[in-house]
């Protein structure tokens, strides 16, 4: 009973500080304050997030995070945009636009709560983060439509817009991003469910023994025909019968021989298992520098289950990349630039940045426009012949000083939501620079003149970076404006109008200044950190309320801000134009700096991207307005392009246009920017400069394809730029044409689509660039080593599928001849047929090499052969939603367990964790899911190991996670070293635990038979208890938490020995049955050699007991001798220390008690044995005949049939030279294996390859059957499914038709 | 700045053998040679003892002779209970080939008669018998007090069941002369027993110390009775009583009874010779189909006649190096593979 009462109470402390945990940390959430309009006190007052109720109208300003589902109202934009970021939600970093609801727009002011008097009606809450639906009823009846447009989703974030104002639709629990949230789930490792029935078995055994028990006290009784006086009677003097007596006796029996039971294990399991968290949280390699933070283990019993996962889940954004999109290389007219410095840059970036962030000396290190001093230095020599010598100097002392002040933490911590200096910090091109320098103004500015064309190359080169700066539809900010604005606000109680103010004002002084730049620097002023524009700021803002003339000079801010925002270049270009050249080129001087402090935000990251590498060529985006752009190219000074229409980027054209008119050549020029296989297709055939050119163009197109092949070979994500130069009277025409195809309501999509695809046609190729989605550091090898070590690794992203597939090449998830099922349905029945074609083409496969078909059958049913063929596969959101239906699970499964690697993209946070939560249930194996952000909270919660990434997106999945790492790479080690090492030692420790249990008291049943099955103990009550309790419980806790089987660097090398634990060949049921059988054995021959020495002799009870428990304890603990790999010194002082404390427990026992504790009194005994020869040699005996059958099996196991663990253990025990070449050798036979049968698939594949002729064909039947097998830049892996495509054309088109 | 420096190391962990899990560590796979040499001493060791055992087991002369059937008329007349008190003497003659050299000690061997049950082995009161409580009996049930409720001393029902046959060996030089054999009572018990685990209650006089209490329902007489010869012997220091009082592990059992008194004819040890055992029938084993019988025995270090010991000694040590041969031959053929692959 005790011992049962120590075990709940230790477990239920432990539950109960993790409880705590958590509820503290809720509560820090729900205390999280928000401004709610009180409508007592009439304004906006701070309440906590958990008071936030239905109907509370919110306010919220930038880089808040948004408390509940509310309606959007108000937004400070004049346009009524709202920025979110929702990376808290799917993990997409880029922004997202969100609209004031219909009839607001137009309210210049703030709506008032208090007369708002509308009535919103809209679903019933649900978990579809991409729907909405509702109306919002005015109070005449007018109702006004609302979509997932209006509404700002819990989690998010407001970026980029300085105050927005909503009304509470969901709150609490009712959020979207609640209900997406699965809740949490009690997690029960594996192995002690295993343990469990097992421990169910010893109560089968228990039952049984007390059962004969029973019986043979029976059978005892009743073989006297009278009572023999030695059986005692009743306490009232009868005796009684046999059958009742039996019956007493079970239950006497199971007093006696419930230890059997091993209660103990429970504890020691804890106890182990904290061990085992200790040891991984204090190892150095999971250190991260730059965090200063190490791995976190939140869950405490689960550490075993990481050395048996056999599927992976992953997140991409954030998990497996650093989501950090960096420009690397670029073509330009048939040249590749591989900007190597750059390479370089970003390969010692991450040290780099570590030092700065540590060197004290330079805090504005942190700042983004401050490139570590290499990076700034090699860049001030490439912009000597440009001009602007010493930007980066003045920058970097501006902020210098403005960081003295304490103030950098600020631009620095909003800088991370943004774009870190990596991706924005380009280091040019020398070859390029050499170019660029051949700019001159000249070029153009006598354009009319007949001077005889500037190069074409540099044309192009120009036209390039124009392209990336202006084709896109970044927004451009200062980095600390937002937090300028409410500085203001609180001064001035009516924040937008003194900011027109501030820029209006700001105009007149820049005209003065002759600044062209001026407003991107009108914002910088005002910031929190001071520079040269402090001082002047500062004037203005005193003088600001006392004059009347700044309102009248604010007239622009009554129209939208885009055209006040104009006002001010074109002045200051006219200005440009009369000063000259040389003026621009001044200006850059002071201007330089504010450029770079310049923010852009754009909605994919790489656009960004892009924005930025054009920056670094001196071609910097300034400002953008819906008719504007104004780019500051270096040579020829700053350019206004009237930005005439701007195609967007959607997924079916794969490309964006914009068009402007050249403000240079005054030409109606259309730049298209787009997936190389698209913008390829589109280039003119026909060149409208002549025959010579379009030889060249033909040139420049095949040099670029195979710069764009390279690109994609080495992971980069490719785009296309291209332009085209329209005649006046062919955009005008176009444009009519547009306008009708926009007015249009009947098939209005199809019909822009088909006037986008008039205006992008007849393309110039410029070029093409290379951007890189980073990806986390060693994540590829992490991956490789994860997949060798026999996991299957599943990317699971609400990303696009292009990006994910790059990605999934990128990190070595799929290889470049793995083969590629794409699953991309419309509808359920496509898809059923689809799932059917590719398990039959696996199928036709798979018999091809039976050998490993049945060498890796032993996992679960359908096993992948992931020696042999390697698929992979590809599904979207929505074709996943079929699969997860009831009916498809079954076929998805297969299939998915067939492939090598699954990549769903598009999926929502509920798919991840139902994805997860079906391969667990139906496949029964071992999941990790593994995430950063709060998309992949319900994913981790389902998988049976959920680990957090404690990244830049927030902590959410790091508070769900069961394991928090810093960074992708440490999952290797945390699975391979550690996981093995706690499954080996947990699953051993346990099996030990049985055995200890079933040894020892196993000698008490053998006693049994020689008492009558009275149930007599022959050792001391309180031997028995503290036997288990004392002289035998730490070794094995030892055991469990320092054991090594084989090294630390052994299994980093050698992941296959990860297998093992995947098998769980450690604690199979039948090593458990041998366990016991062992168990078995020695108790018999620790009973009965001293039982046959004894017998017949004048031994006692308790004095024959002795020798038993004497040996009993050698036995046990020498058997762990035998089954630990690794003693060190401390196993040994345990050890050593459990034998010594038993004998000295028996014999101060032995000496003090008396008359204590009838009926054993063990007095002297211990003594009197100490002096008895035969008691040595019965020991010494009973110890050798238990423990020789296991140590011969042991070491013939070591030299016949050792396994890989063992054979791997060997290693370690070689000198470090030999090892390396074992270790070769042994990764070579495994090569030879392997590739013995990759070849003979090699030939089945390639045989199976057949050419596509016509892609488009292809394309047509993959839209016949409504799903498309993508090619883009996954050239490489077209399937053999094409073929199959074609064959089943068909079938194919039959199939959609009958729904 | 130092600050921020420490602040970043906060978080690292001690790079330490222990927590890294680096401690050197000794690895119990073991070199064939050290295997195979282990076995083999193993197996010599063994042997060895195994032998050495053997011979001194063969060193030992032991007679045993079993009354159970030879004193019938004595058996039957106990089975009933109402002959309690009539005496019934039984004289059982036999024939000792060999001199019986050194030390001879005399046992009384029961057969079947479990003192290892559990109730049995619980129903006795310790601190009656270090004489602290003379009337403590708390633990003492079925026979904690007589009918009328008179404490019994000693209490029990191992108490109660005290063997109680009287046996004198006697030998026989002659048809004639009969020489009883000088038999000692003391020295049968652990010294610990006579002299800390079992003390009278301390008043001057034994039976004004066990006033109050009564004899045991089976004895003929109280314990401070009990040796009529030695006073010192009476009580619960009664070596026979404290003999019997530790209970024995196995149904079958011996206890010591008396030691022979080596002098005169037996300065050597019992010699050969015809003797007899004269025995006052007592204790009753035919209701529990028991069977009694007196040991004679001698002794050495190694303990009693018992040849298993040695036998499993020896029985280890030949498994041991049958192991040892066979691991051998492996170790051979798999040393030869070896070489004729690196030949490869």
């Amino acid at each position: 009973m005790l011992p049962l009462v120590a075990v709940l109470t230790i477990i239920a402390i432990k539950d109960g500080l993790e409880d705590y945990r958590k509820y503290k940390l809720d509560k820090q959430i729900n205390n999280l304050v928000t401004k709610v309009y009180s409508r007592k006190e009439k304004k906006y007052v701070d309440r906590c997030w958990k008071d936030v109720t239905v109907g509370d109208f919110i306010r919220l300003s930038c880089n808040e995070v948004i408390p509940a589902d509310m309606v959007l109202l108000f937004s400070t934009d004049p346009d009524g945009i709202c920025h979110i970021e929702t990376s808290g939600l799917d993990g997409e970093s880029n922004l997202k636009q969100r609209q004031v609801v219909r009839g607001y727009t137009e309210q210049d002011s703030e709506v008032d709560p208090e007369k708002f008097s509308s009535r919103i009606e809209c679903e019933s809450p649900n978990n579809d983060l991409n729907r909405f639906r509702g109306f919002l009823e005015h109070s005449n009846k007018e109702r006004v439509g609302l979509s997932k447009e209006n509404l700002l989703l819990r989690g998010c974030t407001i970026r980029n817009t300085e105050a927005v104002m909503g009304i509470v639709v969901y709150a609490g629990h009712e959020t979207k991003a609640m209900l997406n949230n699965s809740g949490p789930r009690y997690k029960r490792s594996n192995l002690e469910r295993r343990a469990n029935t097992d421990v169910l078995c010893c109560v089968l055994l228990l039952v049984i023994m007390c059962l004969t028990g029973a019986l043979g006290h029976g059978i005892w009784l009743s073989r006297y025909e009278n009572i023999p006086f030695f059986n005692i009677p009743e306490p009232d003097g009868h005796v009684i019968s046999p059958v009742l007596g039996g019956f007493y006796m079970f239950w006497t029996m199971i007093i006696l021989l419930q230890v059997l039971i091993p209660i103990s294990l429970y504890v020691s399991i804890e106890i182990v298992k904290l061990g085992q968290i200790y040891f991984i949280q204090s190892d150095v390699d999971f250190y991260n520098e730059k965090m200063d933070s190490t791995v976190q283990c939140r869950a405490l019993n689960i550490t075993e289950d990481l050395g048996q996962i056999q599927y992976l889940f992953s997140d991409k954004t954030g998990t497996l990349t650093e989501n950090k999109m960096v420009f690397r290389r670029c073509s330009v007219a048939g040249f590749d630039y591989c900007h190597e410095e750059n390479a370089k840059r970003l390969e010692s970036y991450q040290e780099a940045a570590s030092e700065d962030e540590d060197s004290p000396d330079t805090p504005s290190g942190s700042l983004s426009n401050m490139a570590k001093p290499r990076a700034a230095s090699c860049r001030m020599v490439r912009n000597g012949p440009l001009g602007s010598v010493s930007s980066d100097h003045l920058t970097g002392s501006c902020f210098a000083l403005g960081s003295g002040e304490g103030a950098s933490e600020v631009p620095h911590s909003r800088q991370a939501a943004f774009s870190s200096p990596m991706e924005t910090d380009v280091v040019p091109d020398t070859r390029l620079l050499d170019k660029f320098s051949q700019i001159t103004p000249q070029l153009f500015t006598p354009l009319d003149e007949t001077i005889p064309d500037p190069p074409l190359e540099t044309l192009y080169i120009i036209d390039f970076f124009i392209a990336l700066a202006i084709c896109n539809t970044v927004v451009v900010s200062a980095p600390n404006q937002p937090r300028q604005k409410i500085g203001l606000s609180s001064l001035h109680g009516m924040p937008i109008k003194s900011l027109e103010e501030i820029k209006s004002l700001f105009q007149r002084l820049s005209v003065r200044r002759s600044s062209s730049p001026s407003l991107a620097s009108g914002k910088e002023p005002s910031s929190g950190v001071p520079n040269a524009f402090v001082s002047r700021l500062s004037l203005f803002s005193r003088m600001k309320p006392a004059s009347p003339v700044e309102e009248e000079m604010s007239q622009t801010s009554k129209s939208p801000q885009g055209s006040g925002n104009s006002a001010c270049p074109i002045e200051t270009e006219k200005q440009d134009g009369n000063v000259g050249v040389t003026n621009g080129k001044v200006e850059s001087l002071p201007g330089q700096p504010l450029a770079s402090s310049l923010c852009y935000e754009a909605e994919s990251p790489d656009e960004a991207a892009l924005v930025y590498a054009a920056r670094a060529y001196q071609c910097t985006l300034q400002s953008r307005t819906p008719e504007q752009v104004m780019v500051d190219f270096a040579a020829l000074g700053p350019l206004t392009f009237q930005l005439l229409h701007i195609l967007p980027f959607d997924s079916v054209r794969k490309r964006m246009s914009v068009v402007v008119r050249h403000p240079i050549s005054n030409q109606v020029v259309v730049y298209t920017k787009g997936a190389d296989s698209v913008i390829m297709e589109l280039l003119s055939a026909a060149s409208p400069d002549g025959p010579g050119l379009e030889k060249q163009q033909t040139m420049l197109r095949e040099k670029t394809q195979q710069h764009l092949d390279a690109y994609t070979k080495r992971g980069l994500r490719t785009l296309c730029v291209a332009k085209r130069v329209m005649s006046d009277t062919e955009y005008a025409e176009w444009l009519r044409n547009h306008f009708l195809a926009e007015t249009s309501i009947d098939n209005r999509e199809e019909l822009l689509l088909e006037s986008a695809m008039r205006l992008e046609n007849k393309l110039t190729l410029l070029g093409a660039t290379g951007i890189e989605d980073r990806l986390q550091e060693g994540v590829p090898e992490s991956i490789e080593a994860l997949h060798k070590a026999g996991i299957k690794i599943w990317m699971l992203t609400g990303d696009k599928q292009e990006t994910a597939v790059n990605i999934a090449y990128a990190c070595k998830l799929l290889e470049p001849d793995d083969k590629l099922f794409i699953l991309n349905t419309e509808s359920k029945n496509a898809c059923e047929m689809l799932m059917d074609t590719i398990l039959k083409e696996l199928q036709k496969k798979n018999p091809a090499s039976p050998e490993q078909a049945s060498s890796e059958a032993l996992h679960q049913p359908p096993a992948a052969p992931d020696s042999g063929l390697r698929a992979g596969l590809i599904i979207n959101g929505r074709t996943l939603e079929f699969a997860l239906q009831e009916s498809l699970q079954r076929q998805f499964l297969e299939l998915a367990a067939r492939c090598h690697a699954v990549v769903c993209c598009r999926a929502t946070p509920l798919q991840k964790s139902e994805v997860v939560k079906l391969v667990r249930s139906h496949l029964r194996v071992m999941t990790l899911a593994i995430g950063d952000g709060a998309n992949d909270v319900s994913m981790i919660q389902v998988a049976d190991v959920g680990i957090g990434i404690s990244g830049q997106e927030g902590m959410q999945a790091v508070m769900a996670s069961d394991f928090a790492i810093s960074q992708f790479k440490h999952l290797s080690k945390l699975l391979l070293v550690h996981g093995h090492w706690c499954y080996t030692r947990l699953s051993n420790m346990i099996l030990y635990f049985f055995y200890k249990n079933v040894a020892y008291v196993n000698l008490l049943f053998w006693y049994q038979f020689f008492c009558g099955f009275s149930g007599t103990s022959m050792t001391d009550y309180w031997v028995l208890i503290f036997f288990n309790l004392l002289f035998t419980s730490a070794p094995p806790v030892i055991y469990g938490v320092l054991e090594k089987d084989v090294s630390a660097e052994t299994l980093m090398r050698l992941p296959e020995l990860y297998r093992n634990g995947q098998k769980s060949e450690a604690y199979l049921p039948l090593t458990f049955w041998i366990t016991l059988l062992d168990a078995f054995y020695q108790s018999l021959v620790c009973f009965f050699v001293p039982y046959y020495t004894y017998q017949g002799s004048d031994i006692d009870i308790f004095t024959f007991g002795n020798p038993l428990n004497t040996a009993a304890l050698f036995i046990i603990l020498l058997h762990l001798v035998i089954e630990s790999k690794s003693l060190t010194w401390i196993h040994m002082l345990v050890i050593v220390g459990s034998i010594l404390s038993y004998f000295f427990f028996a014999l101060v026992f032995g000496a003090m008690c008396v008359t204590c504790n009838p009926p054993s009194n063990p007095y002297w005994i211990m003594q009197e044995h100490m002096l008895d020869p035969v008691f040595y040699l019965v020991c010494v005996l009973t110890t050798c005949v238990a423990l020789l059958p296991r140590f011969i099996y042991r070491v013939l196991q070591g030299s016949l049939f050792p396994s890989p663990i063992l054979r791997a253990k060997h290693f370690d025990r070689l000198p470090a030279e030999e090892r390396t070449e074992a270790l070769k050798k042994w990764k070579e036979a495994g090569k030879m294996d392997q590739l013995t049968s990759k070849y003979s698939d090699h030939s089945a594949v390639k045989s199976e390859r057949i050419p596509i002729s016509d892609p488009s064909a292809v394309f047509a039947v993959m839209s016949a059957t409504s799903c498309a097998v993508e090619q883009g830049n996954l050239s490489v892996c077209e399937t053999a499914l094409d073929s199959d495509y074609s064959e089943n054309k068909a079938s194919g088109m039959a199939g959609p038709s009958k729904d | 700045m130092k600050r921020i420096s420490q602040d970043c190391q906060s978080g690292l962990p001690d790079n330490c053998a222990v927590k890294q899990q680096q401690l050197p560590a000794y690895r119990l796979q073991l070199s064939a040679n050290k295997i195979l040499s282990g076995f083999f001493a193993t197996g010599v060791f063994c042997l060895g003892v195994g032998v050495i055992l053997l011979l001194s087991a063969k060193t030992i002369k032991e007679v045993e002779i079993n009354y159970t059937e030879k004193c019938a008329n004595c058996a039957k007349l106990r089975e009933n209970a109402a002959n309690f008190d009539k005496e019934c003497n039984c004289s059982i003659p036999f024939f000792l080939p060999e001199t019986m050299k050194g030390n001879v000690y005399m046992y009384y061997k029961l057969y079947g008669f479990y003192q290892n049950l559990y109730r049995y082995i619980l129903s006795r009161s310790n601190s009656q018998l270090v004489g602290t409580d003379v009337k403590d009996v708390r633990n003492c049930a079925p026979f904690k007090t007589s009918h009328n409720g008179i404490p019994i001393a000693p209490c029990g029902a191992i108490a109660n069941s005290m063997f109680n046959d009287t046996i004198i060996l006697s030998y026989n030089l002659n048809s004639s002369i009969h020489i009883k054999v000088p038999m000692i009572r003391s020295g049968i018990t652990w010294w610990t027993d006579k002299y800390v685990k079992f003390q009278n209650p301390s008043f001057q006089n034994l039976s004004s110390a066990f006033a109050g209490t009564t004899k045991p329902p089976n004895w003929p007489k109280p314990v401070y009775e009990l040796d009529e010869e030695d006073p010192g012997n009476n009580g619960f220091i009664n070596d026979d009583f404290i003999v019997w009082m530790r209970t024995a592990a196995f149904p079958t059992f011996k206890k010591l009874y008396r030691r022979l008194h080596r002098i005169e004819h037996f300065t050597e040890g019992l010699p050969a010779g015809s003797y007899s055992f004269n025995i006052t029938y007592n204790f009753p084993v035919n209701r529990f189909r028991g069977e009694k019988a007196v040991v004679l025995s001698t002794l050495t270090w190694s303990g009693g006649s018992s040849l298993f010991l040695g036998l499993a000694y020896v029985v280890t040590g030949a498994v041991t190096w049958l192991a040892f041969f066979s691991m051998l031959a492996v170790h051979l053929r798999l040393k030869e593979r070896k070489t004729f692959f690196l030949q490869q």
